[in-house]
């Protein structure tokens, strides 16, 4: 279960990268660096 | 005056600067907001604690982007827009009976991801139109949706206001489903037919036909509301049954996601999944900055003095109180007023049936998603009805949302004798 | 280059070196303290011994065995089990560094949660660590951890956790609450591998008395006070009157029956040991408190609680002098040593004696520093 959370957290994480280069609106897309910090460190197992 | 209120005024300050002056996101102000707050108080800037605070939201995160990715693979199959034309071909002479399904309809993202934008921005959109078929003005629609948006938010089976108001005192969220049932589904009628009836004109099925997607239906029957289906058994079993289906909202929705992509019209998983995150982002980021914004309040000290304030409210005031700054303080979020102000008022009102008055309490945060600046529910409700000022939806929600300040309060007064009733 | 992708390039710099501080310190924060292996300490083990299972998990933890030179009872102390409830934790570490066992057999485990001592709840603002000033100038670090073991260990939380035991169901965060998951099973999470590693233990050595050391925040019901399961209510009773007599005023609840998962309540029902659990008045973790710094977690001080005392919020005094760390590993220290005392004078066949834990009074007198060893 464990290694699947991890595989959406992962997913959602590129979906919001994804977003976050294609966005032309540097505030959207400081918004998505905001919701991808904690994404990746949970990714990453760090926290 | 205390420094942990000059601390809170100069967040508060902030925020408001970023969100009105500087025409910045929300989440972004919070950011900024939680940044002020660190330096009045003389803390430095430990992003350590930033990122920390955005942490308390990585499940709510996730339940809510595959709930978003969910709800636009059943959008793209065409179950959404085939469900509304069976309802419309069924009911549309009966406008009373009409009017509460589509709010049952649109309020139902909401229900499952526990978040009012998730229900704005799917099935919010895909009612609105028909609901301005039937006659009712865009301002009125908008009012509508967002009203259904909130609803849906504080309906069973998913209410993260109250998960986070009970989880505040160690009360695990179980047995919420009646209570909040009772809250909701009456208001539900109650403001549907308010914002419908006085508009809604009964439409010759062959002018509404025009204008629907009756194809969909046609063509793939009615397997097309499998996901739904799904989706919804899943979910009960995940509640009868947890050691069996424990699987979590966010597997649920992924393969109900699955299924939408087999059952009707196809399309692009890939690129729908990011559209789907990307309507989910402003809301996602409010979370990551809320926790933010909430791990400094606590940190500098003012979450304590909120708390503290808020308990020493002379007991012939707490309901004002309740009834002022819980709403007020939805203007950060409703979640960070759930967090901040649900958790003190409800052990204040000790003695009272907690189940029944958490869930009473989580209504009236709802209505943070009403509260400018934030008024999520508002603004994306505006941005779908094509409405380019909000406020011209707000002004539709002020009297209906005292109804359920009103309604909500008697669900405290009354707690006892409500639970007595199940 | 297009004008968003270089705003898209410098916002992804800029959140990849907010993670990586962030990181930084995360990661440090798996650092275990030293603990010095004070002269009473006989034999550092494993948890793992008594649950092999563990070994090299995150949940594995130092067990201190003090064997005393003649036969007697046996004790084992708990502390973390909450390791965001200080007092508990470094009430072990004392015993550790200072207690001589003359008779008996005494088992200290530290970090009963170790996973839980490598990170924060988010949201709580909580200092990583605290430092203690010893009298010849060095000092003392210690983590302030988490109420519950790193999600990084285990996760997700399901949405409700069932209490395998007795089908009892608490919110989903409570699955990595070690005090909810005892008698634990082989098959299930961490934190119940780490109960039931710890139900072994407590069976394999015939563990007489087991004491679960706890804080709780000042407007929770149950504190400054002895939860006691029922084989151990007349011991602990005896242990009420006994710091009564210190001048130490403490309450004794019967463990509920319908509270599961609790060591008060399981390691009583699945063992023969005598299960007890001790609180403490911890401000630092309440949610009426004012600014969090480690000062708050030492001095428990507040004027937040102050204010809430006058209107009757809480459930301990609280005046401006709060709950320094020193009264509150006093407590525990002299609640162990009178749960031995009593012991002793029930068995007197089989007595467990110690020395050399510091006394209340003298805890308050010279400090927490006094009785700390200096790291060699």
């Amino acid at each position: 279960m464990t290694y699947l959370y991890l595989a959406i957290a992962a997913s959602v994480l590129g979906l919001t990268a994804w977003n976050l280069w294609t966005e032309k609106d540097w505030r959207k897309q400081a918004t998505a660096a905001m919701v991808a910090i904690p994404l990746l460190l949970r990714v990453l197992l760090i926290k | 005056m205390p420094f942990e209120l000059v601390i809170f005024l100069a967040m508060v300050g902030v925020f408001a600067a970023g969100c009105f002056a500087a025409k910045l996101p929300v989440s972004l102000s919070m950011l900024l907001a939680a940044c002020a707050g660190l330096l009045v108080s003389g803390n430095g800037l430990p992003v350590r604690h930033l990122v920390e605070g955005t942490f308390g939201y990585v499940d709510t995160i996730l339940v809510i982007a595959t709930a978003m990715v969910f709800m636009r693979t059943v959008q793209e199959s065409g179950a959404l827009e085939a469900l509304n034309a069976v309802i419309l071909r069924r009911f549309r002479t009966v406008p009373a009976l009409l009017l509460p399904l589509l709010m049952l309809v649109a309020m139902f993202p909401g229900m499952i991801t526990g978040s009012s934008s998730a229900s704005v921005l799917t099935a919010g959109a895909v009612v609105a139109p028909v609901l301005i078929l039937l006659g009712l003005p865009a301002p009125v629609t908008g009012a509508f949706i967002a009203m259904a948006g909130i609803l849906g938010m504080i309906a069973p089976p998913v209410n993260i206001p109250a998960m986070i108001i009970g989880g505040g005192i160690d009360m695990p969220y179980v047995g919420f489903e009646v209570p909040l049932a009772l809250l909701t589904f009456p208001l539900a009628v109650l403001f549907s037919l308010w914002f419908g009836l006085p508009h809604v004109k009964v439409v010759e099925w062959e002018v509404l036909a025009a204008k629907l997607d009756l194809e969909t239906y046609k063509k793939y029957g009615i397997r097309l509301f499998l996901p739904i289906l799904v989706v919804a058994v899943l979910m009960v079993l995940g509640k009868t049954l947890p050691q069996v289906f424990g699987m979590g909202l966010p597997v649920v929705f992924l393969i109900g996601a699955a299924l939408g992509l087999v059952v009707g019209k196809r399309f692009n998983i890939l690129s729908a999944s990011k559209a789907a995150v990307n309507d989910a982002l402003p809301v996602l980021g409010i979370l990551a900055g809320v926790g933010m914004f909430i791990q400094v309040m606590t940190l500098t000290g003012v979450r304590g003095f909120v708390v503290v304030s808020a308990l020493s409210v002379p007991p012939a005031l707490l309901y004002a109180a309740i009834a002022v700054s819980i709403p007020l303080f939805g203007a950060v979020s409703a979640f960070g007023a759930s967090s901040v102000l649900g958790v003190p008022f409800l052990l204040a009102l000790l003695g009272r049936d907690q189940i029944v008055t958490a869930a009473a309490l989580s209504l009236i945060a709802s209505l943070g998603d009403f509260m400018p600046p934030t008024a999520l529910s508002a603004i994306f409700a505006a941005q779908v009805v094509g409405e380019s000022k909000y406020s011209r939806v707000l002004v539709k929600l002020v009297v209906p949302s005292l109804v359920i300040i009103g309604w909500a309060l008697a669900f405290i007064v009354f707690s006892k004798q409500i639970r007595a009733l199940y | 280059m297009k004008r968003h992708h270089a705003t898209a390039l410098a916002v992804t710099l800029l959140a990849l070196a907010a993670a990586a501080a962030a990181s930084i310190r995360f990661l440090d924060h798996r650092k275990p303290e030293p603990i010095v292996r004070g002269p009473g300490v006989t034999e550092v083990r494993m948890l793992s011994e008594w649950l092999p299972d563990l070994a090299g998990s995150p949940g594995d933890t130092e067990v201190y065995v003090f064997r005393g030179a003649s036969p007697g009872s046996s004790m084992l102390v708990l502390g973390g089990t909450h390791p965001n409830e200080p007092s508990s934790f470094l009430s072990a570490v004392l015993l550790i560094e200072n207690a001589l066992v003359s008779a008996g057999t005494l088992y200290v485990i530290p970090r009963a949660n170790a996973s839980g001592f490598t990170h924060n709840d988010p949201q709580e603002g909580a200092p990583e660590r605290y430092s203690v000033a010893l009298p010849g100038g060095s000092v003392r670090t210690f983590r302030y951890g988490s109420r519950a073991t790193n999600p990084v260990h285990q996760w997700p939380d399901p949405d409700v956790y069932v209490h395998a035991a007795s089908g009892q169901t608490l919110s989903g965060n409570e699955t990595r609450n070690l005090n909810r998951g005892y008698p634990g099973r082989a098959d299930g999470t961490l934190t119940e591998r780490v109960c039931l590693g710890i139900a072994n233990l407590i069976r394999a050595e015939k563990i007489d008395i087991s004491v679960d050391l706890h804080e709780a925040s000042p407007e929770y019901p149950v504190i400054n006070a002895i939860v006691a399961h029922e084989r151990a209510m007349p011991l602990a009773s005896q242990v009420v009157l006994g710091l009564e007599f210190l001048d130490i005023k403490i309450g004794l609840e019967p463990s509920p029956k319908n509270l599961r998962g609790l060591t008060h309540r399981e390691l009583g029902d699945a063992t023969d040991t005598l299960a007890v659990l001790m609180e403490t008045a911890n401000p630092s973790q309440g949610r009426l408190r004012g600014r969090t710094d480690e000062a708050l977690v030492l001095k428990g001080r507040d004027p937040y609680y102050v204010k809430a005392q006058a209107l009757g919020r809480l459930y301990v005094p609280f005046d401006e002098n709060g709950h320094p760390i020193e009264e509150r590993v006093g407590r525990h220290l002299s609640g162990i040593s009178e749960f031995a005392f009593a012991l002793s004078s029930e068995r007197p066949d089989r007595p467990l004696e110690f020395a050399g834990v510091p006394e209340y009074g003298a805890l308050l007198e010279k400090g927490l520093g006094a009785f700390l060893k200096p790291l060699p």
